[in-house]
């Protein structure tokens, strides 16, 4: 499985990803999915140096990420893949990369977001969203740094 | 005297506890300022309290972070590229805060090198450190 791990986190690439999760998985690539980043060189640029030597940061926007993705799913090379909101996520599914599990990292509080769990919030639409997912087969999961043990999202939709 | 002012960036406490400790083995140290980035802060943020830190004149700062890849480092890293009078080093240690705190003269290419060179050499284990020193 080459998609070790998709996660949706709005920092992107930081402390829990590389000193964390990149360590704990053996990753060697990590893959953000994000228009917005892929469309501003600058971004980009500082996401790249944000990676250790010898690990790769592809930027890709959500067309071309997908293609890239369902490639990555079939080779035995381990991957991170990074989106900062739900919405990505579920359109790479609908564009069907296999994602088995995606992982909340972290998602900022702010006005119309609910408090999930920790650093988790989320508005009604990611809400949808995340239910959305879960119907078509993909486990949603909130497990912040590798060492935490998984919280199914499930759990945490109240009106379930 | 140091031309240039210094920033350790970082995350929780660790940015503190360097400036204080670097104090321990320096005595009060000028011009040094420690930014911790909190659990619960956002990133931008956390990147308002180091923009303040670095300051708006146009003194050289050096920013001296200690986790490549984290948001600390993004943050800082961001500002050195569009301002070139911020220097950003990733990878800070006790060793090389100490050797930027008495630096002396000016932030350039040199002292950079040094600082690196000063953070790696001081990482060692103790046997294999004591073969080559009594080799």
């Amino acid at each position: 499985m080459g998609l070790r791990l998709v996660r949706i986190d709005d920092r992107l690439i930081h402390g829990q990803v590389v000193a964390g999760w990149l360590r704990t998985l053996g990753a060697q690539r990590i893959v953000i999915v994000d228009d917005a980043t892929a469309s501003d060189e600058f971004l980009r640029e500082v996401l790249t140096l944000a990676a250790p030597q010898g690990v790769p940061v592809e930027v890709c926007g959500v067309a071309d990420g997908a293609a890239r993705l369902i490639s990555l799913a079939g080779t035995p090379e381990p991957v991170i893949v990074l989106a900062r909101m739900p919405r990505t996520v579920l359109a790479l599914r609908h564009a069907g990369v296999p994602i088995e599990v995606v992982d909340l990292g972290g998602m900022g509080a702010g006005p119309g977001r609910r408090r999930l769990h920790k650093t988790i919030s989320i508005s009604p639409d990611e809400l949808r969203e995340l239910r959305e997912l879960e119907q078509m087969g993909t486990r949603v999961e909130i497990q912040i740094v590798s060492d935490d043990r998984p919280i199914p999202f499930r759990s945490l939709d109240s009106s379930n | 005297m140091r031309s240039f002012r210094i920033v350790i960036a970082g995350h929780g406490t660790l940015p503190a506890a360097l400036l204080a400790t670097a104090e321990l083995i320096c005595g009060q140290i000028p011009d040094l300022a420690a930014v911790g980035l909190e659990p619960t802060e956002t990133p931008d943020h956390y990147a308002d309290g180091l923009r303040a830190a670095i300051g708006h004149d146009h003194r050289p700062v050096l920013v001296l972070c200690d986790l490549l890849g984290g948001t600390p480092f993004n943050m800082a890293s961001a500002i050195a590229r569009r301002s070139p009078r911020v220097v950003c080093i990733a990878g800070a240690n006790l060793a090389m805060v100490v050797e930027a705190a008495l630096a002396a003269g000016t932030l350039d290419d040199a002292l950079v090198e040094r600082l690196i060179e000063v953070g790696r050499g001081g990482i060692v284990e103790t046997e294999r450190h004591r073969a080559r020193r009594v080799s």
